[in-house]
């Protein structure tokens, strides 16, 4: 494996073997080169790949046609409708993603500004630790908080309090609900970490300096956290863009929202790959899903780069 | 200082709001599971194991976590050897696209699973090895070698290099000094890894989904009963499966990171 033994100079080769120079190199490697190889790189080829081929009597048939998305790109706006599923699903994770950030970053703050140094650490692991709880299972037991007849309009009527009832199951604001709820810990971990880096002399400077505490916020703590916003924000809408879950949970499939009752379209995706079983076409909706995704996080790679340069500056 | 304190006090409630935001489904999954309630609400019913005994007569859960514990520790498992090994590599080693391996490694938790299910659907079917548990834990454990890399790493870069340095020294061949002095070091980092790979495959829906078949882990079977209807035998699963998470949280935290930081303390003294 040795570079040195292809280079011409036999003086070269006498060199004395560094530790950098072992069997075990190539030997520690292998085992993740093969398995990424093989279930890593060649799914991801096959899917594109997949995207071009061709269904005869149920059959998938390799070749290598744009049937299927002409196909989608007709159904845009009728049928399948996919294209009103796409902005369905924009819409609902950019929405998302600044309740999720705007919650998490607040969590951050208080964490950081108002929970004394030593339980910060024990704050942060009990903000973390439902995320290790079952995600269909926290879903479910939104579905059983949050439907009609659910906990939440049964304590209401209960209590008397009818007119504070609500009906928000199987729209998109309880999808977004799902997704907040699994997005909070990461998101927090992310936040925690920005702002926990900011360093407290320009704060007190800053307040010495005759600062008031909004204008701190304003001036200090916001530009510097606007990294850390960036990062948590692409990585909201990514997570929302991909998910099936909670759409089909809590967002009951064609959930509603002010765009009317369509899916989100990952959540399409699933169904339309469960009632027809067409893996060309689902390839090629998949493909279609990560060059958004691939958009949006050039998007949020761009605005991130310009926080940094903001800071720097 | 009047004026902090109320900072302060805005700050403590808002974190009030968030745990009640972030607990509220889990207590009402736990309450549940031991009430007679057949739909969650007020009033209280009382208190009955009944729920927990349906799980176990109906079978389909059981079965499912059957499943589901067939694949989830054969999964860390692999992914934690693979880790360990790629880990090793990247923490001694320097070698042409490095930075590319890592990020190509990183590369699966940032996809979506729904992407990546998709992409193992058409993958498999083609090597007609769809609709298995087999097929569930060969793209489990892609997903999952990251993370366990990603501890093991951590504890790696830790280590002194030059007690590897001393057992070449005094004679190990480097495959005795990995086995001797390396695995022991890496091994708590080894522990963690894998708790922290079992956890993400247990609870993974999308992938399994899409490539179980009728062979279903536990995340797709409880979702199969929950499209039907709501049933409050998933209340006393939820509840079991939440106690198992927190006991391996309980555990990374408390046994791991002890480890971890205390090792960091003793380092300097090299």
């Amino acid at each position: 494996m040795s570079v040195l033994s292809r280079t011409p100079f036999p003086a070269a080769k006498q060199r004395l073997r560094t530790p950098n120079d072992s069997p075990l190199k190539l030997f520690c490697l292998l085992p993740a080169a093969f398995w990424y190889g093989v279930f890593f790189l060649l799914p991801l080829i096959f899917l594109l790949w997949i995207g071009f081929w061709r269904v005869e009597n149920y059959v998938n048939v390799p070749d290598f046609t744009a049937l299927n998305y002409i196909e989608i790109g007709e159904n845009l706006f009728a049928r399948a409708r996919y294209g009103l599923a796409l902005l369905q699903s924009l819409y609902v994770a950019l929405t998302n993603m600044v309740f999720a950030v705007g919650f998490a970053y607040l969590i951050a703050l208080a964490l950081v500004y108002a929970v004394p140094e030593r339980w910060q650490r024990l704050a942060l692991l009990l903000t973390i630790a439902p995320f290790w709880s079952s995600y269909v299972l926290r879903l479910y037991a939104w579905q059983t908080i949050l439907s009609k007849s659910g906990l939440l309009n049964a304590t209401l009527g209960y209590l008397g309090m009818d007119a504070l009832k609500v009906d928000i199951i199987y729209t998109q604001i309880a999808t977004r609900i799902g997704l907040i709820h699994f997005l909070a810990p990461i998101l927090v971990v992310i936040m925690y970490v920005t702002v926990r880096n900011i360093d407290r002399t320009l704060i007190e400077a800053a307040r010495e300096l005759g600062a008031s505490r909004w204008q701190v916020f304003r001036k200090v703590i916001l530009p510097l956290s606007s990294f850390g916003l960036a990062l948590s924000g692409s990585f909201a809408v990514i997570i929302a863009l991909g998910d099936t879950l909670s759409p089909s949970l809590l967002g009951g499939g064609a959930g509603s929202s002010w765009l009317g009752n369509i899916p989100v379209f990952s959540g399409m995706l699933i169904a339309d790959y469960a009632s027809s079983t067409n893996l060309p076409r689902t390839s090629a909706l998949a493909t279609i899903l990560v060059l958004v995704m691939v958009g949006m996080l050039l998007l949020g790679y761009r605005l991130a780069e310009r926080a940094r340069r903001n800071i720097s500056e | 200082m009047e004026e902090r304190n109320h900072w302060i006090f805005a700050g403590r409630a808002w974190m009030a709001v968030a745990f009640v935001f972030l607990y509220l489904p889990l207590a009402v999954l736990i309450l549940f599971s031991f009430q007679k309630n057949r739909f969650p609400g007020l009033p209280l019913k009382g208190f009955t194991w009944s729920w927990y005994e349906k799980l176990f007569d109906d079978g389909i859960l059981t079965v499912a976590l059957q499943n589901s514990m067939l694949v989830t520790p054969a999964a860390a498992t692999v992914a934690t050897v693979i880790g360990f090994f790629a880990a090793y590599a990247m923490n001694r080693f320097v070698f042409r696209g490095q930075a590319l391996a890592l990020a190509v490694m990183v590369m699966p938790i940032l996809i979506p699973t729904l992407i990546l299910g998709v992409a193992f659907l058409g993958l498999l079917s083609r090597l007609n090895l769809s609709g298995t548990l087999f097929s569930i834990f060969l793209a489990h454990v892609l997903l999952i070698t990251a993370p366990a890399m990603a501890v093991i790493q951590l504890r790696l870069s830790q280590m002194p290099k030059s007690i590897e340095e001393a057992a070449w020294d005094l004679g190990a061949s480097e495959l005795q000094a990995l086995y001797k002095v390396v695995l022991p070091w890496a091994w708590p980092g080894i522990f963690g890894g894998w708790l922290l790979a079992f956890t993400f495959s247990f609870d993974e829906f999308v992938i399994a989904w899409f490539v179980s078949g009728f062979d279903q882990t536990l995340p797709v079977a409880i979702y199969s009963i929950l499209v039907a209807a709501i049933d409050p035998s998933l209340n006393a699963i939820g509840s079991i499966v939440f106690l198992l998470s927190g006991l391996i949280l309980v555990a990374i935290e408390l046994v791991l990171m002890r480890v971890l930081l205390r090792a960091k303390a003793e380092t300097p003294a090299e």
